[in-house]
């Protein structure tokens, strides 16, 4: 009796309760968003009366965050990252083939804990995403796009800097647009909470990126240039970085 | 370390302590000896003496204490006949090598006119000396002379004036409970290893010490359930003056403890909680009073070295021909630490003279400079250090460290006449504080629009806080005769002005050597407190005391915030210039300086009342309700808020039993207490140190007890407590729920002799366990279990020492955290930014080697 009554006396004072939350690991997936029924992965109609069929896509995703807050209109800070914020992430990249809807792991689990998560992040870069070069491709995409009898094979490889991909800042606000703004894709609207075990799974849909893609105002040689001086590349850019309708995220 | 586990056996089970006298049971009545002698400590002749006579004698260390060889009753005073009972006064008494009494003082609570003729009586006794050796010695020992008015008269004694203060000794305030801790440091000062006088306060249950911040930084406390950092929730004192720093931007309420050498501390005094209305501001948790003396007389040298080149060199001094109180003493200490960027200088001088001021007063004089430069390791990540990124006792940023400073003369003056004592205090402290500290590597750094572009340029704090204070203190305590019961009623009054600066930078670490990139804070403030209180103990019957009052404080802030503004309304490619943190700006014309200055005042009354009861057989039951106050930091300021404090309210019931079975001392404690603080602060490692919370109540429990006998001085205590926030219901972070603390000294006289004398044999043994701490989401930290121990042996003039701590090498987490932070060793290249486990490592087993001679 006496003991039963020390150890009552130890569970409420010591080893009971807790701070609350949870820190957590789960594995990562990306995937390819699935094709409609009956049609070929990777196979799409545009609204500018386009006809693609793509190759092949691949995505490098550098890392994927996912945040605890929701950004409201119209106040948008210029840093990248606000430290207080995340519940998760995973930090070793990999090249995603978008046009498959396997899994496709990252490499490391992820972790975080299992706060509500409203906002998910991708980076899309090899390193520092302040640095103003990358030095390695983020996407490359190849295919054929064709409209009524004019057949266009195009191909198109990404990568993003601060030369190629960058906006000037005005004089007095140097830093209002800063080169991690056009890597990270964010925000994409979730609501999830991660748990010990679990699955993120990340699904990237390349059937919108040529959806404001004009393949007339391409090349001739269907080689898009890695920049944004012309309106097809500048579209294909914005498309793959459309936060809203590239990326959706679950947790299994 | 069987020894030491048999002794905590023997302190719990020892059965004889119902039948102990209660005659110095006194929790309740009688103060604690304020100048207890060392057991260990030579006598003016040299020679090794500490006898024990007495219920109340201290601990001894010879093979034979003095003794008794003739003891005359004292005379009963002519007192009203409802004070005409039996009473005892407890005396402080030299006896020297010939036998004779010699300097006794009263160091039990004044009670003329019995105190004046227990010292006329104790000085007609004569003793047998205490011998070490075979050779007579001067020793020293507490003996209690008793007052039986029905008992025969002895010699008429005629008593020479009147006792002076002196002769009485300085006046402790009375127990209000068993939360109220009086230790002698005696032999746990000087066997069990202390790294500093922080360490000291684990003599107290429940204290558990950290320190991430490296050797100069002020421990980190953790006590009943508070995280009090660097003292913000615990109000320190040396010898009644307040070390806690106001305003200090790291931490408001920043106790550095460093300047005090441990061998110069020869009690200490704990209350927890906030139930004495002499306690002020920071008396969250509660409050501890060092209180300094050095029982060693002579001249003392001793030098350390050890472990990761540790050494120490350490001169005391006291006149055989005076008591205690007067001393000087100075150390110097540096060490390479273990691990990397541990490294630490430092260097103390302590002086105190105290001597009689006319009849019936004494003056004291105390004063001290501090110095020391050190760097630290900080925290590690638990990830790194397991895919070996990053080794257990690394670094990850070695700019860390720091520099502090601190100078102070404190005078004190009291006199004692008829009924009532006056004391008076005056102080002056100046000190400075450099921290650079980094618990988050490189995640802060905010990019802001008008900025030119950068990366993360690192987040190590860089911060100076420098104050310069007076404080003043004084106080009438007055015994009063009413129905036959002594009552006392005391008035005082806390003044305290202090005017303090404080920057913080962040640096850019990538840069050789890091420079400021960002002024985080800069401020300036005098900072105002004037507490008056009023305290009685009131003797409801011979077993029941009242004890309380009530003080009201004056809190007033006067901040001059010189970076308070960070930002331009209409930035422009000149406006700002570059990247500069403290902005002024002329906005359409109308100026705009980066200064803002806010004053304010606030004011607390805090009643606090304890009822001790008995002792019967040696039991006090007690019972305690407070309100306790912890002034808010000043970079929270602004113009005119109402309340800038936070406010504690506490209550508490407790069990003390004193009692002197056989040749035994022993003490017991047993409380229960509940706490509620209404703004309470938690670690941030954005800012490094504790922001303002939620509300926090915490309910626990604490059993302790101090066992001495004629080979041994057992100490240990067990606090258990539960801290949760009021609007959730969920733990505190970082706060344990269990502390466990003991500490172990034997000591015997070798059964040989070298030139006619014994030499002493001692050991010590210090355990500490630590519960598994609650931390952010949900985890719990490591226990900690580690042991110190200690072995020496003494001879004639010279002591040779060998102390280890953290005897048995456990690899061990000292503090642990969960944050965020990114130090850039992670594999990849995209930052980390969620929350991780962070450490920072226990010491490793550091062998201390000592010699130390005595002239």
């Amino acid at each position: 009796m006496t003991r039963a009554i020390g150890l009552a006396v130890v569970a409420v004072f010591a080893g009971c309760g807790t701070t609350g939350g949870n820190l957590v690991s789960f594995d990562v997936v990306a995937q390819g968003a699935a094709p409609r029924a009956g049609v070929k992965a990777g196979v799409y109609d545009t609204s500018l009366g386009w006809h693609v069929e793509l190759a092949s896509a691949t995505l490098y995703v550098g890392a994927v965050y996912l945040n605890q807050t929701r950004p409201n209109s119209g106040i948008q800070g210029t840093d990248c990252i606000l430290p207080s914020v995340y519940t998760g992430e995973e930090l070793d990249g990999r090249s995603v083939n978008v046009l498959s809807a396997a899994p496709q792991p990252f490499p490391a689990p992820g972790t975080g804990t299992d706060d509500e998560a409203l906002t998910g992040e991708v980076w899309l870069t090899h390193g520092d995403v302040n640095a103003a070069t990358d030095g390695r491709p983020i996407a490359s995409i190849t295919g054929i796009a064709t409209q009524g009898a004019q057949v266009l094979p195009f191909s198109a490889t990404i990568q993003i800097d601060s030369a190629n991909r960058g906006i000037p800042s005005p004089p007095a606000l140097p830093s209002l647009h800063p080169i991690c703004k056009q890597r990270i894709v964010s925000p994409i609207f979730i609501d999830l909470r991660p748990h010990d075990g679990g699955t993120l799974v990340v699904t990237i849909d390349p059937s919108g990126w040529f959806d404001t893609v004009d393949f007339a105002k391409a090349p001739p040689d269907g080689v898009f240039p890695d920049d944004n001086t012309n309106d097809a590349s500048a579209a294909l850019f914005g498309a793959i970085r459309a936060a809203t309708t590239t990326f959706q995220f679950s947790f299994e | 370390m069987i020894r030491g586990s048999y002794l905590m056996v023997f302190l719990l089970a020892f059965p004889r302590f119902a039948h102990a006298q209660p005659a110095d049971a006194g929790v309740p009545d009688t103060p604690p000896p304020p100048a207890p002698p060392d057991p260990g400590a030579p006598p003016p002749s040299g020679a090794v003496a500490a006898p024990s006579l007495s219920p109340s004698a201290s601990a001894p260390s010879t093979e034979e204490p003095p003794r008794i060889t003739h003891q005359s009753p004292p005379i009963f005073p002519d007192v009203p006949k409802p004070r005409q009972k039996p009473t005892d006064v407890l005396v402080h008494v030299e006896v020297d090598a010939g036998g004779s009494p010699a300097n006794p003082r009263v160091i039990s609570q004044p009670n003329p006119p019995f105190d004046d003729l227990a010292i006329a009586s104790v000085l007609s006794w004569t003793f047998e000396p205490a011998h070490s050796g075979g050779q007579p010695v001067a020793s020293h020992l507490n003996v209690t002379v008793h007052f039986d008015p029905a008992a025969p008269g002895g010699e008429t004694i005629t008593v020479q004036g009147t006792l002076n203060a002196l002769e009485r000794g300085h006046q402790a305030a009375p127990s209000v409970g068993a939360q109220d801790v009086h230790v002698e440091a005696g032999k746990l000062a000087t066997e069990i290893p202390h790294k500093d006088a922080t360490e000291l306060l684990g003599w107290a249950p429940g204290f558990l010490l950290t320190n991430e911040g490296g050797e100069g930084h002020a421990e980190q406390i953790f006590l009943r359930g508070f995280d009090a950092r660097e003292g913000q929730d615990i109000e320190m004192r040396v010898n009644g003056d307040v070390v806690n720093q106001v305003g200090n931007l790291h931490g408001n309420g920043y106790a550095d403890l460093h300047f005090i050498i441990p061998e110069l501390v020869q009690a200490l005094h704990v209350v927890e909680g906030p139930y004495d209305p002499r306690q002020g501001n920071f008396a969250v948790a509660g409050s501890a009073d060092y209180e300094l003396g050095l029982t060693r007389r002579g001249l003392t040298g001793s030098y350390e070295v050890g472990s990761y080149g540790t050494q120490r060199a350490l001169l005391l001094w006291g006149s055989p021909t005076s008591n205690s109180h007067n001393f000087g003493g100075v150390e110097l200490y540096q060490t390479s630490g273990f691990g990397q960027n541990r490294d630490a200088r430092r260097a103390t001088a302590l002086g105190q003279l105290e001597d009689k001021l006319g009849e019936d007063g004494l003056w004291r004089l105390t004063s001290g400079a501090y110095i020391t430069d050190y760097h630290s390791a900080g925290v590690v990540r638990e990830d790194d250090y397991a895919a070996h990124r990053i080794g257990f006792l690394d670094t990850y940023d070695p700019d860390q460290g720091g520099a502090a400073s601190r100078v102070f003369v404190l005078g004190d003056l009291e006199f004692q006449h008829e009924d009532t004592t006056t004391h008076h205090q005056l102080s002056f402290t100046a000190q400075t504080l450099r921290l650079r500290e980094d618990f988050t590597g490189f995640l802060l750094d905010q990019q802001e629009a008008v900025q030119t572009p950068h990366g993360q340029r690192g987040d190590l704090i860089d911060l100076e806080s420098d104050a310069i204070t007076l404080q003043e203190q004084s106080w009438m305590r007055r015994h009063l005769d009413i129905a036959g019961l002594t009552q006392e009623l005391e008035l005082g009054l806390y003044g305290r002005l202090d005017a303090t600066t404080g920057q913080q930078y962040r640096l850019f670490t990538l840069a050789t050597p890091p420079y400021p990139y960002h002024k985080e804070a800069d401020l300036s403030a005098v900072l105002g407190d004037v507490g008056l209180y009023a305290a009685a103990n009131v003797k409801l019957a011979p077993w029941a005391a009242l004890r309380g009052g009530v003080r009201a404080d004056l809190f007033t802030y006067n901040v001059l915030d010189n970076c308070a503004v960070q930002s331009v309304a209409h930035p422009s490619p000149a406006n700002p210039p570059g990247d500069a943190s403290c902005l002024s700006q002329a906005d359409m014309g109308r100026p705009r300086e980066p200064v803002a200055r806010s004053t304010t005042a606030g004011a607390i009354v805090l009643p606090r009342a304890s009822l001790v009861l008995g002792p019967f057989f040696g039991l006090s039951p007690s019972v305690s309700i407070g309100r306790g106050v912890r002034s808010i930091d000043p970079s929270y300021i602004s113009q005119d808020r109402a309340t800038p404090f936070a406010q504690i309210g506490s209550y508490e019931g407790g069990l003390a039993y004193k009692g002197s079975p056989g040749d035994l001392d022993l003490e017991l404690r047993l409380s229960g207490f509940r706490t509620h603080v209404d703004q309470d602060l938690v670690f941030s490692e954005t800012v490094g140190r504790n922001t303002l919370a939620n509300g926090t109540t915490r309910i626990g429990g604490a059993l302790s007890g101090r066992l001495r006998g004629p080979w041994f001085d057992q100490n240990a205590s067990v606090t258990m407590v539960r801290s949760t926030f009021d609007d959730t219901g969920l733990l505190i972070p970082y706060v344990p729920d269990v502390v466990v603390r003991s500490d172990s000294v034997v000591f015997s006289a070798l059964p040989w002799q070298l030139g006619g004398q014994a030499p002493v044999a001692t050991a010590g043994l210090g355990v500490t366990c630590v519960g598994p701490r609650a931390l952010p989401f949900g985890e719990r930290s490591d226990t900690i279990f580690t042991i110190d121990g200690s072995a020496s042996l003494a001879w004639n003039r010279y002591r040779l020492g060998l102390k280890a701590s953290n005897l048995l090498d456990t690899r061990y987490r000292l503090g642990e955290y969960n944050y965020r932070s990114d130090f850039r060793l992670q594999d990849a290249t995209v930052p980390t930014l969620t929350v991780a486990r962070h450490f920072t490592a226990g010491a490793p087993r550091i062998v201390v080697f000592q010699l130390e001679v005595t002239l």
